[in-house]
């Protein structure tokens, strides 16, 4: 492998704002559900949804992928697109039976 | 024999890379074990939906959010913890290293009070409230304690992971030079942070 | 051992004492003690194997009770799958040679690789410790179906507990090579320059860490279901024992590529240097692995065709399981196109692989007529997966695992062994074998159930052959085994390189030192396999 030597440090600044975005994503998703019952198929999208972009965050900022050399991003990606198939599978044989 | 001859590929050597790596590829494994998780209460919740949700109101969503808040700000201040090493700031990165811990500790004190809570109300598996449920909410609550039950045991795995992070500061074996210990404790952290970012809607949030 | 003349110290002679082995932070050790327990276990599984030929000579019952006939083939089961069969080659060859094929010392994390050996001690010491503790070994089949799992008195919650236990030393096993492979090659050495073995571990090493998992949480679900009298596959309380497996064989179908993949490593170790020619379709090889670990993770329903789910999902399982027989074909292609004009020296390794080829075909041909939709129904649970399934980890792997034995075993020890009688091991072996479980895939087809101790009457020609075969069988193993453990203690010293191999592990001295390498490894100018006189290989 290339071990170019680039040590990259994450700035506070950058984990703060990650923070607050986080932050803003859980009340936002908090509020969707508490006060949005009407819409209820579309809160339990709307959350996954918003749980994905905030996980996305984390992974991206606090687990400085988006620094990391590209094999970390296919592993990660590799490990989630099996997961999404399983889930497809049983899917399948559930709503299919 | 030679005794001078090394080889430079040698797997004694310190390899933050190879370290990194490994941790990594451990958390692969601690997603797909909560990933089978999340397969069950996907199909159980598909089968169940009207029961999940009444069950869903039995949880208090403010304790939920309170505590999601805090494992996010214990995320940040273990992400701040490393770059305070990195910069060579020590001290810095110990006391953001013990805020970390404590709100590890916060977590699992509104835990405590929430389950305890459960366990007043008998809806622990097989207590007799939990018995007279309807089946799809015995499945949620069943679901509810072992996926918070090992989330919690992971929440106390990382701060003891932290705790052995810090003594290897004060002892100088972790240093801003060779800092992949503290870097593998934050990647743990973050990942039972990522958890819970699932776990919260998914048990508090189906309103 | 005894050869105290070699003008260097060797592995074994480095350090003294018992501890240094059970603690010993040098991959060869390491994986001689999985050698050491691995092949224990294998003796203890197949004389519950040989208890099983002997109750099924006869019909009805004859040396044991139905229900201790049950916990056998589970006992047996669980040995051959989580002690013998998942550790085999990665564990013991893989631990020994990854290292000296990529040119480097050690694996990544010695003291992990430490750690995986203690693990599997202490799953082999719950697996078996179910014979003494609780009510007896678990009778429910090695796949611990729930419900049965549940409700059954026997000691199911500590063989799940083994099987979790294992499946960790696995994972940390995997772990450590998928770390090795990337951080550890020989300067200049590509993942494109790399051994075939190489290759295929990497391959196994991914499922282990991904597959594994799954399986864990699945019987820790069991365990919680035991332990609190409810849990998620109970129906009572709404849950769906279906589910159960698919968990069980998201697992444990990739985990037969485990099994696999691995032991298709050591043949195209094996071919190319007994045929002293370069691997045909070096790359169709290596990346036929890295598919087969992939697909191999799609199929998984194919073992539940008969039990509930839906008829879409059946289809598409049926159609996935039949897409991972390609890249498997691809390889048995390419060994024979290897073969193919090469000037083959028939010795005791090619021996083992060529069978291995053979008994492949055939494993892998009947797991395709039970990856059939219309055919699985008939055959399901029948005598017919049983001769399958032995075919594949039997015939095949544990065939490519003695052929590894011999194939490197000059390296491992500095010692050869008889030759003569290893390949009359070999040849009785391989036809024990095959009267062993040729006759269980004719009585599946008769429609003989597995998992009973009893069968009817025009069953008893076909499971008389068989045990006399498993009879064959067993002497053989004993004449291999005792062949090569008088030759590890007296045999005539081997030359580093017996079988002129030109991959780095016979650079090397024989016993390797300590630190494996002494000066630098040269890897081979045009990859892995480029015989400096062979015919040149289009
Ligand atoms: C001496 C060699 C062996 C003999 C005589 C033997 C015999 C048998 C027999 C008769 C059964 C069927 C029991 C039944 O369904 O009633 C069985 C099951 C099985 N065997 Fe073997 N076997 C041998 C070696 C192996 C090896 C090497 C492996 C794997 C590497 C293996 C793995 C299994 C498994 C997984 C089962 C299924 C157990 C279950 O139904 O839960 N066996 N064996
Ligand atoms: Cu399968």
């Amino acid at each position: 492998m290339s071990d170019k030597e680039n040590i990259h440090i994450s700035s506070y600044k950058e984990h703060v704002s990650t923070w607050l975005a986080l932050i803003l994503l859980t009340f936002m998703t908090v509020f969707v559900s508490v006060f949005g019952a009407e819409l209820r198929t579309l809160s339990v999208a709307t959350a996954m949804i918003i749980a994905t972009v905030k996980a996305t965050a984390v992974g991206y900022y606090f687990m400085h992928l988006k620094y990391d050399p590209k094999i970390y991003k296919i592993m990660m990606a590799t490990v989630l697109g099996l997961f999404v198939f399983f889930m497809l599978m049983i899917t399948l044989d559930y709503i299919t039976r | 024999m030679d005794h001078t001859f090394h080889l430079p590929n040698s797997g004694h050597n310190f390899d933050a890379k190879a370290s990194k790596m490994g941790m990594w590829l451990f958390l692969y494994t601690e997603l797909l074990l909560f990933g089978g998780l999340f397969l069950v209460y996907m199909v159980y919740r598909e089968l169940n939906s009207e029961a999940f949700l009444l069950a869903s109101f039995k949880l208090n969503v403010w304790m939920g959010t309170f505590n999601t808040v805090l494992l996010i700000t214990s995320s940040m201040t273990i992400a701040m913890s490393i770059t305070a090493l990195q910069k060579g700031n020590k001290i810095l990165s110990i006391r953001l290293m013990w805020i970390t811990i404590l709100a590890a500790l916060g977590f699992l004190i509104v835990k405590y009070f929430e389950w305890g809570a459960k366990f007043d109300h008998g809806l622990f598996p097989g207590m007799d409230h939990y018995q007279q449920l309807p089946t799809g909410e015995r499945l949620y609550f069943y679901l509810y304690f072992f996926m918070t039950g090992l989330h919690g045991l992971h929440v106390i795995v990382g701060a003891v992971f932290i705790m052995f992070v810090i003594r290897g500061v004060k002892k100088g074996s972790v240093t801003p030079e060779r800092y992949s210990l503290s870097e593998n404790a934050g990647l743990y952290w973050h990942l039972v942070d990522l958890i819970w970012i699932y776990l919260f809607p998914l048990f508090y949030l189906i309103h | 051992m005894t050869v105290d003349t070699l003008p260097y110290t060797t592995f074994f002679k480095a350090k003294k004492g018992i501890m240094s082995w059970l603690f010993t932070l040098d991959h060869k050790r390491v994986a001689l003690l999985y050698l050491y327990s691995i092949m224990t276990f294998f003796l203890v599984g197949a004389s519950l194997g040989i208890l099983m030929r002997l109750e099924l000579f006869h019909p009805g019952k004859d040396i044991v009770e139905p229900h201790t006939y049950n916990q056998i083939f589970t006992l047996h089961g669980v040995i051959m799958i989580f002690l013998f069969i998942i550790p085999s080659i990665p564990a013991v060859f893989g631990n020994f040679f990854l290292p000296l094929l990529l040119g480097t010392d050690d694996v990544a994390f010695p003291k992990l690789n430490l750690f995986s050996f203690w693990l599997y001690v202490i799953g082999a010491l719950f697996a078996l410790g179910t014979l003494v503790l609780g009510d007896g070994p678990a009778d429910t089949g090695w796949t611990f179906y729930a419900p049965y799992s549940v409700r059954t008195g026997t000691n199911v919650t500590m063989s799940v507990v083994a099987a979790f236990v294992l499946g960790f030393s696995s994972i940390l096993t995997g772990l450590n090579f998928i770390v090795t492979i990337h951080r550890l090659r020989t300067p200049g050495m590509g993942f494109n320059q790399m051994p075939l073995f190489a290759w295929s571990l990497y391959a196994t090493s991914w499922i282990q860490l991904l597959a594994t998992p799954v399986i864990g949480i699945t019987l820790l679900m069991i365990v919680a279901e035991r332990v609190f009298g409810v849990g998620l596959f109970d129906p009572s309380i709404g849950g769906d024992p279906v589910l159960y497996q698919h968990m069980f064989w998201i697992y444990s179908h990739p985990a037969v590529y485990i099994m696999a993949l691995p032991a298709m490593g050591i043949v195209s170790e094996i071919i190319p240097t007994f045929a002293q020619r370069t691997i045909f379709g070096y790359k169709a090889i290596a990346y036929s692995s890295m598919a087969i670990a992939f697909i191999g993770y799609f199929v998984w329903g194919h073992h539940m065709f008969t039990s509930g789910m839906s008829g879409p999902a059946a289809y598409i399982f049926s159609i996935l399981t039949f897409l991972v027989a390609i890249p498997t074909s691809i390889k048995v292609f390419n060994w024979l196109a290897t073969l193919y004009k090469g000037s083959i020296n028939i010795e005791t390794p090619l021996l083992f692989a060529l069978a291995f080829i053979f008994n492949f075909l055939i494993g892998g041909l009947t797991g395709l007529v039970n990856g059939a939709l219309a055919a699985d129904i008939h055959l399901h649970d029948t005598y017919f997966v049983v001769g399958h399934f032995h075919y594949v980890m039997f015939g095949g792997t544990g065939f490519a695992f003695f052929g590894a034995l011999h194939y490197w075993f000059p390296k491992i020890w500095g010692k050869m062994y008889n030759k003569k009688v290893a390949n009359t091991a070999f040849a009785t072996l391989l036809i024990g074998f095959n009267i062993l479980y040729f006759p269980m895939i004719i009585l599946g087809i008769m429609g003989m159930p597995r998992r009973y101790y009893d069968y009817l009457p025009e069953f008893t020609f076909w499971n008389q052959i068989s045990t006399v075969g498993s009879w064959i069988t067993v002497s053989s193993l004993i004449v291999l085994i005792v062949n090569l453990f008088v030759a590890a203690n007296k045999g005539k010293k081997a030359p580093d390189n017996p079988w002129d191999g030109i991959t780095l592990e016979w650079q090397t001295k024989s016993p390797p030192p300590l630190e494996n390498f002494d000066k630098m490894p040269k890897i081979p100018e045009g990859g892995p396999y480029n015989y400096p006189n062979a015919k040149s290989s289009s």
